[in-house]
């Protein structure tokens, strides 16, 4: 481990970046799904800078109780104080802990790692979430400065249609966006809009295509008829009318999640998608509401998966830090080229060699979303 | 699990497109417009058997070659075979308008210098119909004229006859250290070297094309060869182009973002040295230390890949697009940016001159196919329909307006579009429609408008700036007049010529679609309730949405 470490750092030479540590993780049988998103978090600064700050925080009431996020906070704190710049780390503590926590990631088993970074989001939101309502409690004649509450006094329902004042923690200020469905009736023409949050979006794909042009498809109108009719307030009735999502709020973190693992009816089981879906390095949303409509970002992580089908295969990522692309193979780290990245769009023919494919992708905006 | 009011949300499996099914493997053989129907004509490939197939390194390029006979004419106007230069492409003869002194250089009339300009210049020999194919491949002589498409796959260079139904090249060249990215021709080249090749290790050869199909070994012969071993630049060439008119030079611009100008009658041997890059985010350029070597020149254009440079027709501009990004248009004499501009966002991967100069095409990473305007120097008109990457551009030099009548006042263009998409995107541009309600502030009065419009439209632009990126709602909307799936891999390259449409696949797929007939166009103008016409429900009439 130490060669390759070396050797990265040779190839950065005095590019390395001040204060900045890369590590490749241990794989513990199958725990790639894991490793690949757990670089691109790490390489998500302000998730990183929230978590550090959390766990310097905390430090004294860590040991009372172990939980998810802990395990995460001192995982990212054991890179970011490493000495060396380069190396392995074991994500033991963490891997363990998940496993004890979800029977889904305690098989050997060929994970998805999708479902692990929702897993692991909203596993830090409820820990927070928690924690915030603990002190809410704690202070309940004071007025609490944390948790703030979502700006523009916009109320997002809960499932169980209770309308409580949402707790915005600091995952929802990084990755959280609103999506707005918009419903119109095409008998009275009357427009219903449903407000919904989300920490990432899961997009269709089809061959050829951009991610433009996904979120674009994310976006199309869309008619609801015959059985799929819709209940207009107004009318009384269910009636025909047209659908659309909007985003109303772009997240500061935009994931997009490629569905490239579809459930085939007549196969009675899930295919990979090796669809060619290009992803640019810099994006702008097609389907913002005004004032967003012109925001940009900028590409920083991408997980790969590697692989013909779904249930088996390998993952890995690739990171940008400092200007500098690198490779993330559960232990090993390479610097790339940038347009290295194109190699990963998928194969434009159904039979390829080529079994690295883009799966999930991380923006980061360059302006103000807030 | 994917709907808890904090979590990911999918989109509904509903919302696909109503695009055609990618996996149909159907691929219809002729498309409509509404002058008619193209039909497939050709295909030309290669035995793909035969390569060391390196996937994604290589994206083939197509460059249109026509070989006059030994006695080459000299005045300028019977040099014209009138093919129009684009990205992906670079023509033979890209010199129709620039370097004619007579009247008719640079003056239009209804079409974009089209047929009618075309109509007294020498046509191709072997027209489609009366093409006699080559079928035996006694490599051995060709003296008589002819037209060639050159392209680039992997680590080979072929070459086809235009004009042959055979599918197969009639000669690959291949490359033993590096695989050829890019590659130019210049029918006028006046000592026989015609033909420019770029390779990825950033060297360059000059050869003649006539020699390369007199021998029937698969290596390059008789060439000069530049920045050997890439001791100049080692970054891969891009983009390579002879200069209209300039005597044997030539300029390749590289993957680092630099461009060089080389003088064909200078030492290649002799390797040129520049300074060091003062400031790597700032334009620049150097003279070569020494004066008889070659590159003359370094230009720093950008940091990032140059992707694509393009000539105007008369030599004097030089057109960019990079990664970062930028269209920059530079005089080439004097060595100034004129103007330029920042796409919607991405990388811009092509670019391309109208024949009169006054319009360049990029497209790039954000799916737009823009048009820039020399005279406004912004962006006029973004074109809408590609689900992916647009690859390729080009104007339609041949065709003119059914409209026009010469007056000016309704001057239309045509252009093509291709994309990673697999698609062939048509598109006509009204200038009257485009240029001069943008021009006027609401009311129809000449004056310009404050406040009210954004500063985009309503600023004239100085000279020498790089304009931001636009915003959405300020850029008038194009749609296409056809979209087609044209080849069953992502497109590289679209050439129009006389008689045709030339589209080519990364892979090295080239398919060659001949335009509507004289008489199917007749009969169409004459028509009104033409099946063929009434088909086309997307947008026809074309129509630009304005900005509001
Ligand atoms: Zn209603």
């Amino acid at each position: 481990m130490g060669a390759a470490g070396s050797k990265l750092e040779k190839a950065l030479g005095d590019q390395f970046p001040e204060g900045e540590r890369y590590f490749g993780f241990e794989n513990f049988g199958n725990t790639c799904y894991c490793n690949s998103v757990l670089q691109a978090l790490y390489f998500c600064v302000p998730f990183r800078e929230q978590l550090l700050e959390y766990y310097t925080s905390n430090k004294s009431v860590a040991d009372a109780e172990e939980n998810l996020m802990t395990c995460l906070a001192d995982l990212f704190s054991q890179i970011s104080s490493q000495k060396k710049k380069t190396g392995v780390i074991a994500p033991k503590r963490f891997v363990q802990r998940l496993k004890k926590q979800n029977e889904l990631f305690r098989s050997y088993m060929h994970q998805d790692a999708h479902e692990f970074l929702n897993y692991l989001l909203n596993e830090v939101v409820d820990i927070l979430e928690k924690e915030a309502k603990a002190t809410k409690t704690e202070h309940e004649t004071s007025s609490s400065s944390s948790p703030e509450k979502i700006p523009n006094g916009l109320k997002v329902p809960q499932a169980n249609g209770v309308h409580k004042e949402p707790i915005v923690t600091w995952v929802h200020n990084i990755f959280q966006g609103i999506l707005t469905n918009e419903t119109r009736c095409l008998r009275c023409e009357t427009v219903t809009a449903r407000d919904e949050t989300f920490l990432d979006l899961s997009l269709d794909i089809e061959q050829n295509s951009s991610i433009t042009s996904c979120l674009k498809n994310f976006s199309s109108t869309e008619t609801l008829h015959a059985e799929d009719k819709f209940f207009c307030d107004k009318c009384c009735s269910l009636q025909e009318a047209q659908k659309r999502m909007k985003i109303k709020k772009p997240p500061h973190i935009l994931v997009i999640h490629l569905k490239r693992f579809k459930y085939i009816e007549q196969l009675g089981r899930y295919k990979k998608l090796s669809y060619r879906v290009v992803f640019p390095l810099e994006l702008k949303l097609s389907n913002t509401v005004e004032p967003y409509a012109d925001i940009e970002y900028s590409l920083f992580a991408v997980v790969v998966h590697v692989g013909s089908g779904p249930n088996h295969g390998h993952y890995v990522s690739l990171v940008k830090s400092h200007n500098h692309w690198l490779f993330f193979d559960d232990e090993n780290v390479e610097m790339i080229e940038e347009s290295a990245v194109q190699t990963f769009f998928g194969s434009s023919q159904e039979y390829s060699s080529n079994t690295d494919h883009g799966y999930i992708l991380f923006y980061e905006s360059l302006g103000p979303t807030k | 699990m994917m709907n808890n009011s904090n979590g990911m949300i999918s989109a509904p499996s509903s919302s696909s497109s109503p695009a055609a099914n990618p996996q149909s493997p159907g691929i219809k053989t002729y498309f409509k417009t509404p002058e008619g129907k193209y039909k497939l004509h050709y295909e030309k490939t290669h035995s793909s058997g035969l390569l060391h197939y390196a996937h994604g390194k290589t994206v083939t390029q197509v460059t249109l070659a026509q070989l006059k006979e030994r006695a080459a004419p000299t005045t300028p106007t019977a040099t014209s075979s009138g093919y129009s230069a684009s990205s992906g492409f670079r023509s033979a003869t890209a010199r129709l308008l620039g370097t004619g002194n007579g009247s008719r250089a640079l003056s239009f009339g209804g079409g974009n210098g089209g047929s009618k300009s075309m109509s007294t210049s020498s046509r191709i020999s072997g027209s489609f119909t009366a093409s006699n194919s080559s079928t035996s491949m006694t490599n051995t002589n060709f003296d008589g004229k002819g037209t060639y498409l050159v392209f680039n796959v992997s680590d080979a260079i072929f070459i086809c006859d235009l004009n042959s139904q055979d599918k197969d090249p009639v000669k690959s060249i291949h490359f033993s250290n590096s695989n050829p990215m890019c590659h130019a021709f210049d029918p006028d080249a006046k000592d026989g070297h015609d033909l420019l090749i770029g390779l990825n290790s950033g060297d360059v050869y000059t050869v003649s094309l006539r020699q390369q199909l007199q021998d029937v070994s698969k290596k390059l012969v008789g060439p000069l060869h530049y920045n050997k071993d890439g001791s100049v630049n080692n970054n891969r060439c891009t983009s390579i182009s002879w200069v209209p008119g300039g005597d044997g030079a030539f300029v390749v611009a590289h993957a680092d973002g630099n461009l060089y100008v080389y003088e064909k009658n200078k030492d290649g041997a002799t390797d040129s040295t520049f300074p060091a890059i003062r400031d790597p985010t700032q334009f620049s350029v150097d003279k070569a230390k020494y004066s008889k070597s070659n590159p003359v020149a370094r230009w720093h254009i950008c940091q990032g890949s140059i992707n694509s440079i393009a000539f105007s027709n008369d030599g004097a501009h030089l057109a960019t697009v990079g990664r970062d990004g930028y269209l920059r248009i530079f005089d080439f004499a004097t060595q100034k940016l004129v103007c330029g501009g920042k796409s919607y966002y991405g990388a811009l991967l092509c670019c391309s001159w109208s024949m009169d100069g006054k319009y360049i095409l990029t497209g790039g990473e954000d799916d737009l196919v823009q048009v820039w305007s020399m005279e406004d120097r912004k962006v006029v008109a973004w074109g809408e329909g590609h689900n992916s990457w647009v690859s390729g551009v080009a104007f339609d030099s041949y065709w003119s307006s059914p409209n026009s009548d010469g007056s000016g006042e309704h001057v239309m263009y045509r252009f093509g579009s291709v994309g990673q998409d697999t698609q062939l995107l048509l598109w006509d541009l009204e200038m009257d429609e485009i240029v001069v309600p943008l021009r006027r502030a609401p009311g129809g009065s000449p004056t310009y408008s404050t406040g009210s419009q954004s500063a985009h439209w309503d600023n004239v632009i100085p000279m020498g700036t790089l304009q931001p990126a636009p915003c959405k709602r300020d850029v008038p909307k194009l749609s296409p007049i056809i979209a087609h799936r044209v080849h069953t891999e992502p497109l590289s390259g679209l050439m129009f010529t006389q008689e045709s449409v030339v589209t080519a696949c990364r892979e090295g797929h080239l398919k060659i679609w001949t335009r509507p007939s004289e008489s199917e166009i007749q009969s169409n103008s004459c028509s009104e309730a033409n099946p063929t016409s009434s088909l086309l429900s997307t947008s026809f009439p074309p129509k630009i949405t304005k900005p509001h």
